[in-house]
Protein backbone atom coordinates (compact mmCIF):
# COMPACT_ATOMS: atom_id res chain seq x y z
CA UNK A 1 0.00 0.00 0.00
CA UNK A 2 2.66 2.53 1.04
CA UNK A 3 4.27 1.43 -2.12
CA UNK A 4 1.31 2.51 -4.20
CA UNK A 5 0.34 5.31 -2.75
CA UNK A 6 5.25 6.54 -2.48
CA UNK A 7 5.07 6.08 -6.57
CA UNK A 8 7.91 8.85 -6.81
CA UNK A 9 7.22 8.66 -10.92
CA UNK A 10 3.06 9.17 -10.23
CA UNK A 11 4.13 11.84 -7.53
CA UNK A 12 6.49 13.71 -9.52
CA UNK A 13 3.50 14.04 -12.48
CA UNK A 14 1.18 15.09 -9.96
CA UNK A 15 2.98 17.65 -8.16
CA UNK A 16 5.15 19.10 -10.30
CA UNK A 17 2.83 21.03 -13.29
CA UNK A 18 1.60 22.67 -10.17
CA UNK A 19 4.47 23.78 -8.23
CA UNK A 20 6.60 25.02 -11.22
CA UNK A 21 3.72 27.45 -12.95
CA UNK A 22 3.21 28.82 -9.54
CA UNK A 23 6.69 29.25 -8.31
CA UNK A 24 7.81 30.67 -11.51
CA UNK A 25 5.25 33.22 -12.21
CA UNK A 26 4.34 33.73 -8.23
CA UNK A 27 6.87 33.12 -5.64
CA UNK A 28 9.94 34.25 -8.17
CA UNK A 29 8.61 37.63 -9.07
CA UNK A 30 7.54 38.11 -5.18
CA UNK A 31 11.26 37.45 -4.61
CA UNK A 32 12.61 39.92 -7.61
CA UNK A 33 10.38 42.62 -5.95
CA UNK A 34 12.02 42.28 -2.98
CA UNK A 35 15.55 41.70 -4.47
CA UNK A 36 15.01 44.71 -7.12
CA UNK A 37 13.85 47.11 -4.43
CA UNK A 38 17.41 47.64 -3.50
CA UNK A 39 18.32 48.40 -6.91
CA UNK A 40 18.43 51.43 -9.31
CA UNK A 41 16.85 49.61 -12.03
CA UNK A 42 14.29 51.08 -15.28
CA UNK A 43 13.64 47.68 -16.34
CA UNK A 44 16.44 47.71 -19.18
CA UNK A 45 19.82 48.23 -18.33
CA UNK A 46 21.83 46.42 -15.80
CA UNK A 47 20.72 47.51 -12.13
CA UNK A 48 23.21 49.28 -10.20
CA UNK A 49 23.13 48.16 -6.10
CA UNK A 50 21.80 50.92 -4.22
CA UNK A 51 20.99 49.31 -1.07
CA UNK A 52 18.49 51.64 1.23
CA UNK A 53 18.32 54.50 -1.29
CA UNK A 54 15.28 53.60 -2.65
CA UNK A 55 13.48 53.19 0.93
CA UNK A 56 15.14 56.29 2.25
CA UNK A 57 14.00 58.27 -0.58
CA UNK A 58 10.30 56.82 -0.30
CA UNK A 59 10.09 57.86 2.91
CA UNK A 60 10.63 61.41 1.87
CA UNK A 61 8.48 60.83 -0.56
CA UNK A 62 4.85 63.15 -0.12
CA UNK A 63 3.10 60.62 -2.62
CA UNK A 64 3.35 58.26 0.10
CA UNK A 65 1.59 59.98 3.29
CA UNK A 66 -1.07 61.24 0.45
CA UNK A 67 -1.56 56.99 -0.77
CA UNK A 68 -1.07 55.88 2.89
CA UNK A 69 -3.90 58.16 3.93
CA UNK A 70 -6.52 57.80 0.98
CA UNK A 71 -5.97 53.28 1.83
CA UNK A 72 -7.04 54.60 5.38
CA UNK A 73 -9.62 56.31 4.13
CA UNK A 74 -11.09 53.48 1.54
CA UNK A 75 -10.37 51.07 4.25
CA UNK A 76 -12.52 53.06 6.16
CA UNK A 77 -15.53 53.31 3.96
CA UNK A 78 -15.05 49.89 3.76
CA UNK A 79 -15.95 48.81 7.19
CA UNK A 80 -18.14 51.51 7.64
CA UNK A 81 -20.29 50.66 5.07
CA UNK A 82 -19.34 47.07 3.99
CA UNK A 83 -19.59 45.93 7.59
CA UNK A 84 -20.94 47.93 9.49
CA UNK A 85 -24.36 48.07 7.91
CA UNK A 86 -23.80 44.69 6.41
CA UNK A 87 -23.82 43.18 10.15
CA UNK A 88 -27.52 45.42 10.74
CA UNK A 89 -28.94 44.14 7.55
CA UNK A 90 -27.81 40.29 8.39
CA UNK A 91 -29.12 40.52 11.40
CA UNK A 92 -32.24 41.87 10.46
CA UNK A 93 -32.50 39.64 7.13
CA UNK A 94 -31.71 36.42 9.41
CA UNK A 95 -34.96 36.76 11.53
CA UNK A 96 -37.12 33.84 10.92
CA UNK A 97 -39.99 36.42 10.29
CA UNK A 98 -38.06 38.54 7.59
CA UNK A 99 -40.16 37.57 3.88
CA UNK A 100 -38.33 37.79 0.73
CA UNK A 101 -34.60 36.51 1.95
CA UNK A 102 -34.00 34.86 -1.29
CA UNK A 103 -34.96 37.95 -3.56
CA UNK A 104 -32.85 40.51 -0.71
CA UNK A 105 -29.56 38.24 -1.39
CA UNK A 106 -30.13 38.01 -5.01
CA UNK A 107 -30.55 41.45 -5.29
CA UNK A 108 -27.29 42.28 -2.92
CA UNK A 109 -25.23 39.74 -4.91
CA UNK A 110 -25.66 41.25 -8.23
CA UNK A 111 -23.25 43.78 -8.48
CA UNK A 112 -20.37 41.21 -7.11
CA UNK A 113 -20.51 39.59 -10.68
CA UNK A 114 -20.07 42.82 -13.06
CA UNK A 115 -16.87 43.99 -14.52
CA UNK A 116 -15.53 46.61 -12.15
CA UNK A 117 -14.82 48.48 -15.31
CA UNK A 118 -19.12 48.86 -16.14
CA UNK A 119 -19.58 49.93 -12.87
CA UNK A 120 -16.83 52.57 -12.26
CA UNK A 121 -18.60 53.62 -15.64
CA UNK A 122 -21.86 53.10 -14.40
CA UNK A 123 -20.57 55.36 -10.98
CA UNK A 124 -18.80 58.02 -13.29
CA UNK A 125 -22.27 58.34 -15.21
CA UNK A 126 -24.13 58.63 -11.29
CA UNK A 127 -21.54 61.37 -10.41
CA UNK A 128 -21.79 63.35 -13.15
CA UNK A 129 -22.04 66.96 -11.48
CA UNK A 130 -24.43 68.10 -14.33
CA UNK A 131 -26.29 65.22 -15.44
CA UNK A 132 -25.64 62.54 -13.12
CA UNK A 133 -28.56 61.02 -11.10
CA UNK A 134 -26.70 61.59 -7.43
CA UNK A 135 -26.98 65.08 -8.03
CA UNK A 136 -30.29 65.29 -9.58
CA UNK A 137 -31.40 63.27 -6.69
CA UNK A 138 -30.36 65.74 -3.78
CA UNK A 139 -32.10 68.90 -6.30
CA UNK A 140 -35.59 66.71 -6.55
CA UNK A 141 -35.38 66.20 -3.10
CA UNK A 142 -34.86 69.90 -2.46
CA UNK A 143 -31.27 68.95 -0.48
CA UNK A 144 -28.66 71.91 -1.65
CA UNK A 145 -25.96 69.57 -1.85
CA UNK A 146 -24.70 69.06 -5.39
CA UNK A 147 -21.23 69.16 -5.82
CA UNK A 148 -18.34 68.07 -8.53
CA UNK A 149 -18.50 64.52 -6.75
CA UNK A 150 -15.13 62.95 -8.55
CA UNK A 151 -13.43 66.19 -8.65
CA UNK A 152 -13.12 66.97 -5.10
CA UNK A 153 -9.72 66.97 -3.34
CA UNK A 154 -11.36 66.04 -0.10
CA UNK A 155 -14.15 64.09 -0.95
CA UNK A 156 -13.52 61.99 -4.51
CA UNK A 157 -11.57 59.39 -2.26
CA UNK A 158 -14.81 58.82 -0.44
CA UNK A 159 -17.29 59.12 -3.39
CA UNK A 160 -14.52 56.42 -5.36
CA UNK A 161 -14.38 54.17 -1.96
CA UNK A 162 -17.63 53.79 -2.01
CA UNK A 163 -18.59 52.71 -5.36
CA UNK A 164 -16.27 49.41 -4.19
CA UNK A 165 -17.97 49.71 -1.22
CA UNK A 166 -21.37 49.30 -3.11
CA UNK A 167 -20.06 46.50 -5.51
CA UNK A 168 -19.01 44.40 -2.74
CA UNK A 169 -21.73 45.06 -0.35
CA UNK A 170 -23.34 41.59 -1.52
CA UNK A 171 -20.02 39.91 -1.03
CA UNK A 172 -19.79 40.55 2.47
CA UNK A 173 -23.66 40.50 3.21
CA UNK A 174 -23.50 37.02 2.20
CA UNK A 175 -20.65 36.19 4.51
CA UNK A 176 -22.13 38.31 7.36
CA UNK A 177 -25.16 36.77 6.84
CA UNK A 178 -23.64 32.95 6.62
CA UNK A 179 -22.17 33.59 10.00
CA UNK A 180 -25.42 34.66 11.61
CA UNK A 181 -27.08 31.59 10.45
CA UNK A 182 -24.06 29.43 11.60
CA UNK A 183 -25.38 30.37 15.04
CA UNK A 184 -27.37 27.36 16.85
CA UNK A 185 -30.65 29.34 17.66
CA UNK A 186 -31.04 28.25 21.29
CA UNK A 187 -28.14 30.31 22.08
CA UNK A 188 -29.89 33.53 20.97
CA UNK A 189 -33.57 32.09 22.33
CA UNK A 190 -31.72 31.31 25.74
CA UNK A 191 -30.80 34.93 25.96
CA UNK A 192 -33.90 36.78 25.18
CA UNK A 193 -35.99 33.91 27.78
CA UNK A 194 -33.61 35.31 30.26
CA UNK A 195 -35.31 38.73 29.57
CA UNK A 196 -32.48 39.94 27.29
CA UNK A 197 -34.51 42.38 24.69
CA UNK A 198 -33.33 41.10 20.59
CA UNK A 199 -30.65 43.61 20.10
CA UNK A 200 -29.22 43.02 23.69
CA UNK A 201 -28.84 39.49 22.92
CA UNK A 202 -27.73 39.96 19.37
CA UNK A 203 -25.04 42.64 20.94
CA UNK A 204 -24.10 40.13 23.77
CA UNK A 205 -24.40 36.68 22.14
CA UNK A 206 -24.46 36.66 18.16
CA UNK A 207 -21.91 39.19 17.64
CA UNK A 208 -19.32 37.89 19.94
CA UNK A 209 -19.83 34.55 18.41
CA UNK A 210 -19.38 35.86 14.69
CA UNK A 211 -15.66 36.57 14.93
CA UNK A 212 -14.20 34.20 13.12
CA UNK A 213 -16.52 35.74 10.40
CA UNK A 214 -15.74 39.19 11.24
CA UNK A 215 -12.14 38.36 11.35
CA UNK A 216 -12.00 37.52 7.76
CA UNK A 217 -14.56 40.14 6.80
CA UNK A 218 -12.19 42.89 7.84
CA UNK A 219 -9.21 41.77 6.91
CA UNK A 220 -10.64 41.61 3.47
CA UNK A 221 -12.25 45.46 3.67
CA UNK A 222 -8.90 46.23 4.63
CA UNK A 223 -6.45 44.95 2.61
CA UNK A 224 -8.81 46.00 -0.49
CA UNK A 225 -8.51 49.37 1.16
CA UNK A 226 -4.77 49.66 1.46
CA UNK A 227 -4.49 47.94 -2.13
CA UNK A 228 -6.76 49.92 -4.10
CA UNK A 229 -5.95 50.71 -7.77
CA UNK A 230 -8.76 50.35 -10.06
CA UNK A 231 -11.64 53.03 -9.29
CA UNK A 232 -8.99 55.37 -9.04
CA UNK A 233 -7.11 54.28 -12.37
CA UNK A 234 -10.76 54.54 -14.11
CA UNK A 235 -12.46 57.11 -12.19
CA UNK A 236 -10.06 59.69 -12.20
CA UNK A 237 -6.71 58.70 -12.80
CA UNK A 238 -5.76 59.13 -9.23
CA UNK A 239 -6.47 62.71 -9.78
CA UNK A 240 -7.51 65.86 -9.57
CA UNK A 241 -3.86 66.48 -9.27
CA UNK A 242 -1.90 63.82 -7.21
CA UNK A 243 -4.91 63.31 -4.29
CA UNK A 244 -6.35 60.09 -5.32
CA UNK A 245 -3.13 58.09 -4.99
CA UNK A 246 -3.07 54.73 -3.42
CA UNK A 247 -0.17 52.69 -2.75
CA UNK A 248 -0.74 50.64 -5.99
CA UNK A 249 -0.95 53.70 -7.89
CA UNK A 250 2.32 54.71 -7.15
CA UNK A 251 3.25 51.40 -8.12
CA UNK A 252 1.97 51.46 -11.75
CA UNK A 253 3.09 55.29 -11.98
CA UNK A 254 6.76 54.81 -10.77
CA UNK A 255 6.95 51.30 -12.79
CA UNK A 256 4.87 51.68 -15.94
CA UNK A 257 4.96 55.79 -16.33
CA UNK A 258 8.25 56.55 -15.04
CA UNK A 259 10.50 53.24 -15.61
CA UNK A 260 11.31 53.51 -12.26
CA UNK A 261 11.45 49.90 -11.55
CA UNK A 262 13.79 49.66 -8.53
CA UNK A 263 11.74 52.68 -6.69
CA UNK A 264 8.21 50.89 -7.79
CA UNK A 265 9.85 47.77 -6.01
CA UNK A 266 10.28 49.33 -3.06
CA UNK A 267 6.64 50.87 -2.81
CA UNK A 268 5.73 47.04 -4.06
CA UNK A 269 7.75 45.50 -0.56
CA UNK A 270 6.12 48.02 1.60
CA UNK A 271 2.40 47.13 0.45
CA UNK A 272 3.27 43.67 1.51
CA UNK A 273 4.43 44.74 4.79
CA UNK A 274 1.36 46.97 5.54
CA UNK A 275 -0.96 44.42 4.27
CA UNK A 276 0.48 41.10 6.15
CA UNK A 277 0.42 43.61 9.68
CA UNK A 278 -2.97 44.83 9.12
CA UNK A 279 -3.62 40.89 8.80
CA UNK A 280 -1.88 40.39 12.05
CA UNK A 281 -3.12 42.81 13.63
CA UNK A 282 -7.25 41.62 13.04
CA UNK A 283 -6.17 38.46 14.12
CA UNK A 284 -4.72 39.34 17.04
CA UNK A 285 -7.21 41.76 17.93
CA UNK A 286 -10.27 39.50 17.31
CA UNK A 287 -8.49 36.17 19.12
CA UNK A 288 -7.58 38.39 22.17
CA UNK A 289 -11.61 39.03 22.27
CA UNK A 290 -12.19 35.46 22.47
CA UNK A 291 -9.86 34.76 25.96
CA UNK A 292 -11.95 38.05 27.54
CA UNK B 1 -54.46 47.88 18.58
CA UNK B 2 -53.80 44.56 20.05
CA UNK B 3 -50.09 43.45 21.35
CA UNK B 4 -49.81 41.09 18.62
CA UNK B 5 -50.96 43.35 15.73
CA UNK B 6 -48.47 46.35 17.21
CA UNK B 7 -45.59 43.96 17.04
CA UNK B 8 -46.25 43.00 13.44
CA UNK B 9 -46.64 46.67 12.58
CA UNK B 10 -42.75 47.12 14.77
CA UNK B 11 -41.93 43.88 12.62
CA UNK B 12 -42.59 45.45 9.34
CA UNK B 13 -41.09 48.73 9.96
CA UNK B 14 -38.01 46.89 11.03
CA UNK B 15 -37.49 45.50 7.63
CA UNK B 16 -37.60 48.67 6.36
CA UNK B 17 -33.84 48.51 5.98
CA UNK B 18 -33.41 45.32 4.31
CA UNK B 19 -36.06 46.61 1.32
CA UNK B 20 -34.29 50.56 0.83
CA UNK B 21 -31.28 48.87 0.68
CA UNK B 22 -32.67 46.84 -2.02
CA UNK B 23 -33.40 50.12 -4.00
CA UNK B 24 -29.71 51.20 -3.50
CA UNK B 25 -28.51 48.00 -4.81
CA UNK B 26 -30.73 47.48 -7.87
CA UNK B 27 -31.80 50.74 -9.38
CA UNK B 28 -28.32 52.15 -10.26
CA UNK B 29 -28.20 48.81 -12.58
CA UNK B 30 -32.08 49.91 -14.05
CA UNK B 31 -30.57 53.28 -14.18
CA UNK B 32 -28.09 51.77 -16.69
CA UNK B 33 -30.60 49.44 -18.77
CA UNK B 34 -33.10 52.20 -18.92
CA UNK B 35 -30.83 54.84 -20.10
CA UNK B 36 -29.31 52.45 -23.00
CA UNK B 37 -32.69 52.85 -24.11
CA UNK B 38 -33.33 56.27 -24.00
CA UNK B 39 -31.46 59.40 -26.17
CA UNK B 40 -29.77 62.51 -24.42
CA UNK B 41 -32.74 64.67 -24.42
CA UNK B 42 -34.77 61.82 -21.87
CA UNK B 43 -31.48 60.71 -20.21
CA UNK B 44 -31.10 64.85 -19.18
CA UNK B 45 -34.11 66.65 -19.64
CA UNK B 46 -37.65 65.07 -20.24
CA UNK B 47 -37.19 61.52 -18.44
CA UNK B 48 -34.19 61.23 -16.30
CA UNK B 49 -35.63 58.42 -13.39
CA UNK B 50 -38.10 56.37 -15.10
CA UNK B 51 -38.40 53.82 -17.35
CA UNK B 52 -37.92 54.50 -20.90
CA UNK B 53 -41.08 55.58 -22.73
CA UNK B 54 -40.06 54.42 -26.19
CA UNK B 55 -37.46 51.60 -26.38
CA UNK B 56 -34.59 52.96 -29.01
CA UNK B 57 -33.20 49.89 -30.07
CA UNK B 58 -30.89 51.72 -32.30
CA UNK B 59 -28.40 52.02 -29.17
CA UNK B 60 -27.46 48.60 -29.13
CA UNK B 61 -27.63 48.63 -32.68
CA UNK B 62 -24.52 51.93 -32.59
CA UNK B 63 -22.83 50.22 -29.82
CA UNK B 64 -22.32 46.62 -31.84
CA UNK B 65 -20.87 48.73 -34.59
CA UNK B 66 -18.71 50.79 -32.86
CA UNK B 67 -17.41 48.44 -30.16
CA UNK B 68 -16.00 45.39 -31.38
CA UNK B 69 -18.00 43.08 -28.51
CA UNK B 70 -17.74 39.60 -30.55
CA UNK B 71 -13.94 40.13 -30.18
CA UNK B 72 -13.41 41.16 -26.62
CA UNK B 73 -16.26 38.52 -25.60
CA UNK B 74 -14.37 35.74 -27.46
CA UNK B 75 -10.58 36.88 -26.00
CA UNK B 76 -12.49 37.17 -22.70
CA UNK B 77 -13.64 33.86 -23.07
CA UNK B 78 -10.68 32.05 -24.13
CA UNK B 79 -8.49 32.93 -21.62
CA UNK B 80 -11.40 32.88 -18.56
CA UNK B 81 -11.98 29.39 -20.26
CA UNK B 82 -8.45 27.92 -20.85
CA UNK B 83 -7.28 29.31 -17.06
CA UNK B 84 -10.06 27.57 -14.93
CA UNK B 85 -9.80 24.07 -16.93
CA UNK B 86 -6.15 24.34 -16.27
CA UNK B 87 -6.47 25.93 -12.71
CA UNK B 88 -8.79 22.62 -11.57
CA UNK B 89 -6.15 19.76 -13.54
CA UNK B 90 -3.25 21.29 -11.93
CA UNK B 91 -4.52 21.90 -8.49
CA UNK B 92 -6.38 18.50 -8.46
CA UNK B 93 -3.99 16.64 -9.23
CA UNK B 94 -2.06 18.66 -6.73
CA UNK B 95 -4.24 18.43 -3.73
CA UNK B 96 -4.59 14.17 -4.93
CA UNK B 97 -0.57 14.43 -3.75
CA UNK B 98 -0.45 16.18 -0.82
CA UNK B 99 -3.58 14.77 0.52
CA UNK B 100 -3.41 10.95 -0.50
CA UNK B 101 -0.10 9.90 -1.42
CA UNK B 102 2.47 9.21 1.26
CA UNK B 103 5.96 10.99 1.00
CA UNK B 104 8.31 12.97 3.48
CA UNK B 105 7.57 16.74 2.99
CA UNK B 106 4.40 16.89 2.11
CA UNK B 107 3.42 19.11 4.77
CA UNK B 108 6.11 21.85 3.52
CA UNK B 109 4.97 21.66 0.30
CA UNK B 110 1.36 22.07 1.05
CA UNK B 111 2.64 25.26 3.30
CA UNK B 112 4.76 26.58 0.85
CA UNK B 113 1.35 26.52 -1.80
CA UNK B 114 -0.56 28.77 1.00
CA UNK B 115 2.30 30.97 1.03
CA UNK B 116 0.52 32.30 -2.46
CA UNK B 117 -2.83 33.28 -0.84
CA UNK B 118 -1.46 35.65 1.50
CA UNK B 119 0.22 37.85 -1.97
CA UNK B 120 -1.16 41.05 -2.69
CA UNK B 121 -1.21 40.42 -6.27
CA UNK B 122 -0.10 43.97 -6.73
CA UNK B 123 3.68 43.01 -5.80
CA UNK B 124 4.20 40.38 -8.58
CA UNK B 125 3.25 43.12 -11.13
CA UNK B 126 6.31 44.19 -11.98
CA UNK B 127 8.64 40.95 -12.58
CA UNK B 128 5.88 39.90 -14.28
CA UNK B 129 5.61 42.55 -16.79
CA UNK B 130 9.06 41.36 -17.28
CA UNK B 131 8.68 37.92 -17.19
CA UNK B 132 5.69 38.38 -19.68
CA UNK B 133 7.86 40.62 -22.15
CA UNK B 134 11.08 38.67 -21.51
CA UNK B 135 9.20 35.42 -22.90
CA UNK B 136 7.79 37.51 -25.71
CA UNK B 137 4.45 36.62 -24.55
CA UNK B 138 3.45 40.67 -24.42
CA UNK B 139 0.02 40.76 -26.43
CA UNK B 140 -0.95 36.97 -25.99
CA UNK B 141 -3.32 34.78 -24.46
CA UNK B 142 -0.71 33.02 -22.56
CA UNK B 143 0.19 36.65 -20.91
CA UNK B 144 -3.05 36.17 -19.22
CA UNK B 145 -3.45 32.40 -18.78
CA UNK B 146 -0.37 31.71 -17.04
CA UNK B 147 -0.50 34.47 -14.27
CA UNK B 148 -4.32 33.75 -13.57
CA UNK B 149 -3.42 30.11 -13.23
CA UNK B 150 -0.49 31.08 -10.86
CA UNK B 151 -2.78 33.05 -9.01
CA UNK B 152 -5.63 30.71 -9.08
CA UNK B 153 -3.70 27.79 -7.63
CA UNK B 154 -3.50 28.80 -4.03
CA UNK B 155 -6.71 28.68 -3.02
CA UNK B 156 -7.71 26.40 -5.46
CA UNK B 157 -5.55 23.27 -3.90
CA UNK B 158 -6.55 24.45 -0.55
CA UNK B 159 -10.19 23.60 -1.25
CA UNK B 160 -8.98 20.56 -3.25
CA UNK B 161 -7.06 19.60 -0.31
CA UNK B 162 -10.07 19.66 2.59
CA UNK B 163 -12.42 18.01 0.09
CA UNK B 164 -10.10 15.12 -0.23
CA UNK B 165 -8.48 14.47 2.68
CA UNK B 166 -12.06 13.86 4.01
CA UNK B 167 -12.35 11.16 2.08
CA UNK B 168 -11.92 7.76 3.68
CA UNK B 169 -8.94 5.83 3.81
CA UNK B 170 -10.26 2.68 2.59
CA UNK B 171 -10.64 4.04 -1.18
CA UNK B 172 -7.12 3.53 -1.86
CA UNK B 173 -6.90 0.01 -0.42
CA UNK B 174 -10.19 -0.86 -2.51
CA UNK B 175 -8.74 0.90 -5.79
CA UNK B 176 -5.04 -1.15 -4.96
CA UNK B 177 -7.08 -4.25 -4.42
CA UNK B 178 -8.87 -3.90 -7.81
CA UNK B 179 -5.75 -3.93 -9.72
CA UNK B 180 -6.07 -0.18 -10.49
CA UNK B 181 -3.15 2.12 -11.78
CA UNK B 182 -2.76 5.05 -9.05
CA UNK B 183 -3.71 6.95 -12.45
CA UNK B 184 -6.66 4.99 -12.56
CA UNK B 185 -7.60 6.03 -8.88
CA UNK B 186 -7.02 9.63 -9.64
CA UNK B 187 -8.93 9.56 -13.10
CA UNK B 188 -12.01 6.62 -12.43
CA UNK B 189 -12.17 7.31 -8.26
CA UNK B 190 -11.16 10.44 -7.44
CA UNK B 191 -12.04 12.67 -9.67
CA UNK B 192 -16.15 11.91 -9.87
CA UNK B 193 -15.70 12.05 -5.87
CA UNK B 194 -14.54 15.41 -6.24
CA UNK B 195 -17.02 17.08 -8.75
CA UNK B 196 -19.01 18.72 -6.43
CA UNK B 197 -15.77 20.67 -4.83
CA UNK B 198 -14.87 21.31 -8.94
CA UNK B 199 -18.00 22.85 -9.42
CA UNK B 200 -17.57 24.96 -6.55
CA UNK B 201 -13.65 25.79 -7.48
CA UNK B 202 -14.59 26.10 -11.21
CA UNK B 203 -17.36 28.95 -10.88
CA UNK B 204 -15.07 30.74 -9.33
CA UNK B 205 -12.30 31.14 -10.69
CA UNK B 206 -14.14 31.77 -14.19
CA UNK B 207 -15.63 34.89 -12.56
CA UNK B 208 -12.64 35.84 -11.21
CA UNK B 209 -10.33 35.42 -14.79
CA UNK B 210 -13.80 36.64 -16.47
CA UNK B 211 -13.67 40.64 -14.45
CA UNK B 212 -9.88 40.31 -13.80
CA UNK B 213 -8.64 44.63 -14.55
CA UNK B 214 -5.28 44.79 -13.25
CA UNK B 215 -3.14 42.30 -14.90
CA UNK B 216 -4.83 43.18 -18.19
CA UNK B 217 -4.05 46.40 -18.03
CA UNK B 218 -0.74 46.30 -17.79
CA UNK B 219 -0.20 43.20 -19.59
CA UNK B 220 -2.46 43.84 -22.59
CA UNK B 221 -2.10 46.75 -24.85
CA UNK B 222 -2.86 45.23 -28.02
CA UNK B 223 -6.78 46.37 -29.22
CA UNK B 224 -7.46 42.82 -30.44
CA UNK B 225 -6.10 41.04 -28.13
CA UNK B 226 -8.06 43.09 -24.95
CA UNK B 227 -10.57 41.38 -22.76
CA UNK B 228 -14.40 42.49 -22.12
CA UNK B 229 -12.87 44.87 -18.97
CA UNK B 230 -9.99 46.38 -21.32
CA UNK B 231 -12.59 47.16 -24.01
CA UNK B 232 -15.13 48.80 -22.16
CA UNK B 233 -12.44 51.19 -21.24
CA UNK B 234 -12.18 52.62 -24.54
CA UNK B 235 -15.60 53.51 -24.74
CA UNK B 236 -15.65 55.78 -22.01
CA UNK B 237 -13.33 57.91 -23.88
CA UNK B 238 -14.55 58.32 -27.07
CA UNK B 239 -18.49 57.70 -26.44
CA UNK B 240 -18.98 60.53 -23.08
CA UNK B 241 -21.35 62.40 -25.64
CA UNK B 242 -23.53 59.46 -25.91
CA UNK B 243 -24.94 57.74 -23.17
CA UNK B 244 -27.76 56.04 -24.92
CA UNK B 245 -24.99 53.89 -26.65
CA UNK B 246 -22.39 53.59 -23.52
CA UNK B 247 -25.80 52.32 -21.45
CA UNK B 248 -26.31 49.76 -24.62
CA UNK B 249 -22.35 48.87 -24.28
CA UNK B 250 -22.38 48.24 -20.69
CA UNK B 251 -25.80 46.24 -20.65
CA UNK B 252 -24.05 43.81 -23.44
CA UNK B 253 -21.35 43.47 -21.98
CA UNK B 254 -22.99 42.92 -18.24
CA UNK B 255 -25.95 40.92 -19.38
CA UNK B 256 -24.53 37.17 -19.55
CA UNK B 257 -23.07 37.47 -16.33
CA UNK B 258 -25.88 38.20 -14.65
CA UNK B 259 -28.04 35.61 -16.11
CA UNK B 260 -25.37 32.76 -15.05
CA UNK B 261 -26.07 34.40 -11.86
CA UNK B 262 -29.83 34.58 -11.57
CA UNK B 263 -29.47 30.95 -12.84
CA UNK B 264 -26.88 29.87 -10.63
CA UNK B 265 -27.44 31.96 -7.94
CA UNK B 266 -26.92 29.65 -4.45
CA UNK B 267 -23.64 27.54 -6.11
CA UNK B 268 -22.48 31.23 -7.51
CA UNK B 269 -22.69 33.07 -4.12
CA UNK B 270 -21.52 29.46 -2.53
CA UNK B 271 -18.17 29.69 -4.87
CA UNK B 272 -17.64 33.31 -4.03
CA UNK B 273 -17.86 32.91 -0.52
CA UNK B 274 -16.00 29.17 0.33
CA UNK B 275 -13.17 31.39 0.92
CA UNK B 276 -13.87 32.28 4.19
CA UNK B 277 -13.35 28.67 5.45
CA UNK B 278 -10.19 28.69 3.86
CA UNK B 279 -8.18 31.77 4.34
CA UNK B 280 -10.12 32.52 7.81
Amino acid sequence: MNNYLGNKKALAIFLLPALIIYSVVLIYPVLQTVFRSFYDWDGLSTPVFSGLSNYKELFGDPLLGTSLKNGAIFALVLVVFQIGLGTVLALICADPRTRGRKLLKTAYFVPVVLSVTVVCQLWIAMYDPTNGLINRLFSLLHIPYEQNWLNSPTQSIIAIAFVNAWQFMGYQFALLYAGVKAIPEDYFEAATIDGCSKWRAHLHVTLPLMRETFKFCFVIAITSGIGAFVQMLIMTNGGPGTTNYTLTFMIYRYAFMESNYGYACAVSVLLVLISLLATLVINKVFDRGQQA
Amino acid sequence: MSRTALRKVGQTVLQIPLWLYLVVSIYPLFWMVSYSLKNNDEIFVTNPFGFPTHFRFENYVNAWKQFNVPRYFLNSFVVSIVSTVLILLLALMFAFAVARMKWRFRSAVRTYMIIGMFMPLQVIMIPLALLVRDFHLTNTYGALILPYVAIGLPFSTMVFYGFLVGIPKEIEEAACMDGSSIYGLFLKIILPLALPAIATVAIFQFLNNWNEFTLAYILISEETMKTLPLGLLFFQGSYSTDWGAMGAVMTIASLPMVLVYLFLSEQVERAMTVGSAVKG
